[in-house]
């Protein structure tokens, strides 16, 4: 294939239009992604209007050099900057014209210079930078295109090629740096909309434009763990969120560094972007009315916009109500532990009420629980003895329709998550669940609370003793030795998966060690060690 | 003059077989860095599979172009006067646009008929053998389409995933990717439903996987037609047909490779069934 070692000014045009168009197929998936209260709803659609106007000034630019293009469409971009989105890529796209002043056209390295300064720009722009978002995405973007250049690569193409699949690497690890990103289940939308106008242009560099036409662009999946909604997450935020203002400033001489520190302390998310004749302004204030008589005073006011926040708060609410199905059935699990309760939110289940032995949550604790998910159709995995009677309780005081699987382990709930079956119904569903309960045999480890004889065992006080199905079987001096015990007594040879949750007082070193004891004594098994952070119990383990 | 019948690489029908068949394959792009293949043609799938998880970057994939469609189409044109396009499902891919780009511009020399599957591998495969055996008892183009359009919705097609890993990253896991994320190790069951990818289940092990994929098509009361894939485990697929062959004649089992462009998504290990549920009377 031959390289492309320059871009003119009239192909960096036609890119960039290319990308706009391309990043408009998928604006409504990239709103979809928005999490509240992270600003502005609409992040696809505010970076699709801020491209399309940075377009509509980069046709009308006299001078078709690669500078003259790009000083074109910062300043379309500044212009028609929507929402926080907006104005951040306005920086970007400032920082491009920047990098690639007086060049009639330009290269790899001039490129990834160009994207240096575009991150650093954006950066600068907003008063207090997130990690997480698009500002890192840009930045892991530059990095990744410097990272081609010193390396030699001087194909404008495979330069970028590199570079967008960085962005898109960067985009799926957002998540992990923003913990509402994280809490939600989703990509930073500003970071995905980066990307897509990146693909978008490199698409268009490589002569893919019929395939543009046909194909969308792809939403990055982040591949964390889904975090479950906690009963306590569900409470009303009562914080007032105040009003979204967001204007263009034009006059003479305006400094948008002086104005930034006097808004400083006016409100949050606050971005000031510009130059001395026209400074974009967003903020999230309380009090917008002192924001416009101060910018009054320094020029005059255009495309001015105040939302209520608080009633986008509501809306959104009220969206993901209407986005959550309904009709497909919701599966509840009680778990004690972060540990625990992560794993049940990574296999589905849509909420977790805390509790398990010796705290069993009372029946208006689950109801609770019920009620506030968002389906009509709820299994619930009570996963031990004693919750059992509270679980069955609660159908009579909702009218959503429950069943209890009758789980009375750990292990015995996360074999009825996995055998849930996406395509059957409510009552099939019920007893595919509760016939995978035959499948595994649960180990549970504890300390015994006081001395005594049962089952014709002998127990100290605080000695280890272990449980198989609930049932109160071995006694020993440590940890291992119980297992072995236990584990001894089953047959092992069609035994497939063994898992090991970890409590919160197992110690790391002991944990390896049986984890490793297994392994050696049985090699067909396949043996998986799981933080639980389980109270009381120290180890729970699950062969099935 | 009989209907000629043109399938895409993803129905998982091997050359040999297409021979066998008298039907014409068009074939998917696969590409790795800055080399592209012509799917099954230009690369293999052990050359394929062993590339896929040596080499750093994930190859990407691209439909064939309308004039790949063409040029198939002007060939047949010399001996027939009808075509049957049956193709992967358009929700998966662009193929479906490019087959009927293609037909638009051949003006009138040909009849032709272009069929969504809403599916792909052998769930798309077996839709295609279906309209062959109609062609075999002289239907003509709108019979032959009419039976393929109706076997759309009695293909089943079940698979057993190693890993999402490979689904996820290329963008293509649809409504499975509440499946991701697991802090198990968990194998997803995933089918095509309404042409794109949906989860099943999900098991802990390749056994729980082959006991899930025999149970399957056990559960079906007639079966017209059986098909095993395998990506890079065809040992495990010869366990599942010897097993199949309790309810179903094991050699009547179609037994194929899951082809380069989906293994781009399945990954290494994956398997695939599926059943064609026979008409009921």
């Amino acid at each position: 294939m031959s390289q492309m070692k320059s871009v003119a000014g009239q192909d960096l045009r036609d890119m960039f239009s290319a990308a706009t168009s391309w990043l408009e197929k998928s604006s409504a998936d990239i709103d979809a992604l928005n999490v509240f209260p992270v600003p502005d709803g609409d992040t696809g659609t505010n970076m699709m209007l801020t491209m399309r106007s940075t377009m509509e000034e980069a046709y009308r630019a006299p001078d078709h050099s690669a500078a003259g293009i790009a000083h074109a469409m910062a300043r379309g971009a500044l212009m028609g900057a929507r929402g926080n989105s907006g104005v951040i890529l306005s920086q970007i796209l400032r920082g491009l014209a920047q990098g690639l002043e007086d060049k009639e056209s330009f290269s790899a390295a001039d490129l990834a210079a160009a994207l240096q300064i575009s991150a650093q720009i954006a950066y600068k722009g907003v008063s207090n930078p997130v990690e997480g978002t698009m500002l890192t995405v840009m930045k892991d973007t530059a990095v990744a295109a410097q990272a081609q250049v010193d390396a030699g690569n001087e194909d404008i193409i495979s330069v970028l090629e590199n570079t967008v699949s960085a962005a898109g690497d960067s985009v799926a690890n957002t998540p992990m740096l923003l913990k509402v990103l994280k809490d939600a289940g989703v990509v930073d939308a500003g970071g995905q909309g980066v990307y897509t106008i990146l693909e978008g242009a490199m698409r268009y560099l490589r002569g893919e434009t019929e395939l543009m036409r046909l194909r969308k662009p792809q939403i990055i999946v982040s591949d964390l763990p889904h975090v479950v909604s906690q009963p306590q997450s569900i409470a009303i935020d009562e914080v007032p969120y105040g009003y979204c203002t967001e204007f263009l400033l034009k006059g003479e001489k305006l400094e948008p560094d002086t104005i930034k520190k006097r808004l400083l302390k006016k409100g949050e998310s606050l971005i000031v972007v510009g130059d001395d004749s026209a400074v974009r302004i967003h903020i999230h204030t309380l009090t917008p009315g002192n924001i416009l008589q101060l910018a009054a005073k320094l020029g005059t006011m255009h495309q001015v916009s105040i939302r209520n926040m608080d009633e986008q708060h509501q809306d959104f609410l009220e969206m993901q109500k209407e986005r959550m199905p309904t009709t497909d059935t919701a599966v509840i699990a009680v778990a004690a532990g972060d540990g625990l309760a992560d794993v049940f939110g990574s296999l589905g289940a849509a909420a977790v009420v805390p509790g398990g032995q010796t705290m069993n949550p009372s029946t208006k604790d689950i109801l609770q629980v019920v009620e506030s998910t968002f389906s009509d159709k709820i299994i619930i995995l009570p996963n031990n003895k004693n919750i059992i009677a509270t679980a069955n309780q609660v159908q009579s005081l909702t009218e959503k329709k429950i069943m209890v699987v009758p789980t009375k382990t750990i292990p015995q709930g996360v074999v009825a998550l996995l055998a849930f079956d996406y395509e059957a119904e409510f009552n099939t569903n019920n007893e595919i669940m509760e016939k995978a309960l035959s499948s595994v045999k649960t180990i549970e480890v504890t300390r015994s609370v006081r001395a005594t004889k049962i089952n014709g065992l002998k127990i100290k006080r605080k000695q280890p003793i272990g449980l198989l199905d609930g049932e109160l079987i071995a006694v020993g001096d440590t940890n291992t030795e119980v297992i072995n015990q236990l584990l001894s007594r089953l047959d092992l040879e069609k035994a497939e998966v063994v898992t090991i949750y970890y409590g919160e007082d197992a110690e790391a070193e002991e944990t390896e060690q049986i984890n490793a004891g297994i392994m050696e004594k049985y090699p067909h098994l396949q043996v998986e060690s799981i933080r639980g952070d389980q109270p009381y119990y120290s180890y729970i383990i699950s062969i099935e | 003059m009989a209907v000629k019948i043109v399938t895409d690489t993803l129905s998982d029908i091997t050359s040999d077989l297409a021979g066998e068949l008298g039907i014409t394959v068009v074939p998917l792009y696969v590409r790795f860095g800055e080399s592209i293949y012509k799917d099954r043609v230009e690369i293999t799938s052990e050359e394929f599979y062993r590339r896929l998880v040596s080499e750093p970057k994930l190859p990407s994939t691209t439909q064939p172009t309308p004039n790949d469609f063409i040029q198939v189409y002007e060939t047949l044109a010399k001996e027939t006067d009808e075509i049957l396009v049956v193709v992967v499902s358009s929700k998966l891919s662009g193929t479906y646009q490019s087959a009927t780009q293609a037909k638009e511009m051949m003006k009138g020399k040909c009849r032709i008929d272009v069929v969504d599957s809403l599916s792909v591998a052998m769930g798309m495969g077996l839709i295609v053998i279906a309209a062959v055996n109609a062609v075999k008892d002289r239907a003509n183009l709108d019979k032959a389409a009419d039976l393929a359009r109706n076997a759309v919705s009695r293909s089943h097609l079940v698979a057993y995933f190693d890993t999402l890993k490979y689904l996820a990253k290329g963008g293509r896991i649809g409504k499975a990717s509440g499946l991701l994320g697991s802090l198990l190790s968990v194998k997803p069951i995933l089918t095509v439903k309404d042409g794109e990818m949906s989860p099943l289940t999900r098991v802990r092990s390749l056994n729980a996987g082959l006991d899930y994929l025999y149970n399957y098509a056990a559960g079906f009361s007639k079966i017209e037609g059986l098909a095993v894939e395998h990506a890079t485990t065809p040992d495990d697929a010869d366990k599942l047909v010897e097993r199949l062959g309790e309810i179903y004649p094991k050699e009547r089992i179609y037994r194929s490779v899951i082809s380069p462009v989906v293994g781009t998504y399945a990954g290494p290990d994956a398997l695939a069934l599926t059943v064609l549920e026979a008409e009921k009377k």
